[in-house]
């Protein structure tokens, strides 16, 4: 189930690469789908669905993670950096 | 899914319905012309609704120009970090309360109506009622040609050779009118690209040419009508945009250029009203520099 949504959802992508100017959240709202299904199944669903909803002409847009203590630029800089001490420390 | 699309059913058939009566005492109740029509308004009135968001997006990418160091700021500050990039930019966008992006929502509300729309001309196909569309209205409208097709036909469902030419016109019609909506928005109306867009620039390249193709492997299966509706919403897209670009290009694009150049040579031919003119001359190129990177940059070290 979540395979065959990911796939719609990269298939939509890659069919309004050029149609659709892109979403006016970070990440995209295809994005969003595909990581909020992935980690939360129908619940995912659900929260991408809502998403979309805010994505409207009269939203602000902006940083929107599904979860921002996983997925920001941020934190994922730290993790590299970090496993790259490890590594160096080896 | 029956709870969202049958108020659609509703809407789309009772549009079309509508429109139907509208023009049936100027065309007669069960012309192709007027079956046809009713199609094409119901894009017509679809797109009107959808103008004032177009004019809104048009009006925050206008307000980009006033961002434009910020942006090249952050650029150069995260460009190893594009995730990092993209968020400082959205960030950015937030603070000043403008978004040049458009929003999926509108976008992908299309696609039900898209829908919505295919399941009634299906149903026409099939003698299936849906939503007003039904009844005396049903058999004429299974009945109305377009320029001799049935609407309700599709090239692979149907053997009659006026369908399949009919269907293979409008698909080439179709492809045609995004081809050339999505070059010109590429050649004309884009600020030029830096190298960060360029990855961006070889995608779009790649759909210009895979558009007509997935365009004809999905178009044989879609009755005559969807591919009325399909066509009439390219041409507005291409014609609004046609529009745009002549009238109010974005900023650093060739078309931008292109009206400076215009009024320039016009502000010199008036000779009388030269000063005034060429004030405004003056300070719109200065805007234009700051689109260029490579000033910036020097600046800036």
């Amino acid at each position: 189930m979540r395979k065959i949504l990911t796939a719609l959802v990269r298939a939509y992508q890659v069919a309004t690469t050029n149609i659709a100017p892109r979403c006016k959240y970070y990440p995209s709202c295809s994005h969003y789908a595909i990581t909020a299904i992935g980690r939360y199944g129908f619940k995912g669903i659900a929260m991408a669905t809502w998403r979309i909803v805010r994505c409207n002409p009269w939203s602000e847009g902006g940083v929107d993670y599904v979860d921002a203590h996983l997925d920001c630029a941020d934190v994922k800089n730290f993790i590299h950096n970090n496993e790259k001490e490890v590594v160096g420390a080896n | 899914m029956g709870f969202i699309l049958n108020p659609l059913y509703n809407i789309v058939s009772g549009v079309i319905v509508f429109i139907h009566k509208l023009l049936s005492p100027i065309f007669g109740a069960n012309s192709g012309v007027t079956w046809s029509l009713s199609i094409v308004g119901l894009v017509v009135l679809i797109r009107i609704i959808l103008i004032p968001l177009f004019v809104k997006q048009i009006k925050s990418q206008r307000a980009m120009t006033a961002l434009q160091p910020h942006m090249k700021e952050i650029q150069k500050k995260y460009k190893d970090d594009r995730q990092k990039q993209s968020e400082e930019m959205m960030k950015l966008y937030k603070d000043h309360k403008t978004n040049p992006l458009a929003s999926c929502f509108p976008i992908l509300a299309q696609a039900p109506i898209f829908f919505a729309l295919f399941t009634v001309l299906n149903g026409i196909a099939h003698n299936k009622p849906h939503g007003f569309l039904k009844g005396e209205y049903l058999v004429s409208a299974a009945q109305a040609k377009f320029f001799g097709a049935p609407i309700s036909e599709t090239f692979l469902g149907s053997e009659m050779v006026t369908v399949k030419i009919v269907t293979v016109i409008l698909i080439a019609f179709m492809s045609g009118t995004t081809f050339t909506t999505q070059r010109q928005l590429m050649v004309k109306g884009m600020p030029k690209m830096d190298s960060s867009n360029n990855m961006m620039l070889q995608q779009q390249k790649i759909m210009l040419y895979l558009f007509p193709v997935i365009f004809a492997i999905s178009g044989v299966n879609f009755p005559v009508g969807v591919l009325i509706y399909w066509s009439t919403t390219n041409l507005w897209t291409w014609g609004q945009q046609f529009y745009v670009i002549k009238r109010n290009p974005t900023p650093g694009s060739p078309a931008y250029e292109e009206l400076q150049r215009k009024r320039a040579h016009k502000a010199k031919s008036d000779g009388g009203h030269v000063e005034g003119i060429d004030q405004n001359e003056a300070t719109e190129p200065e805007v234009l520099g700051q689109r260029q990177q490579p000033k910036k940059k020097k600046k800036k070290k």
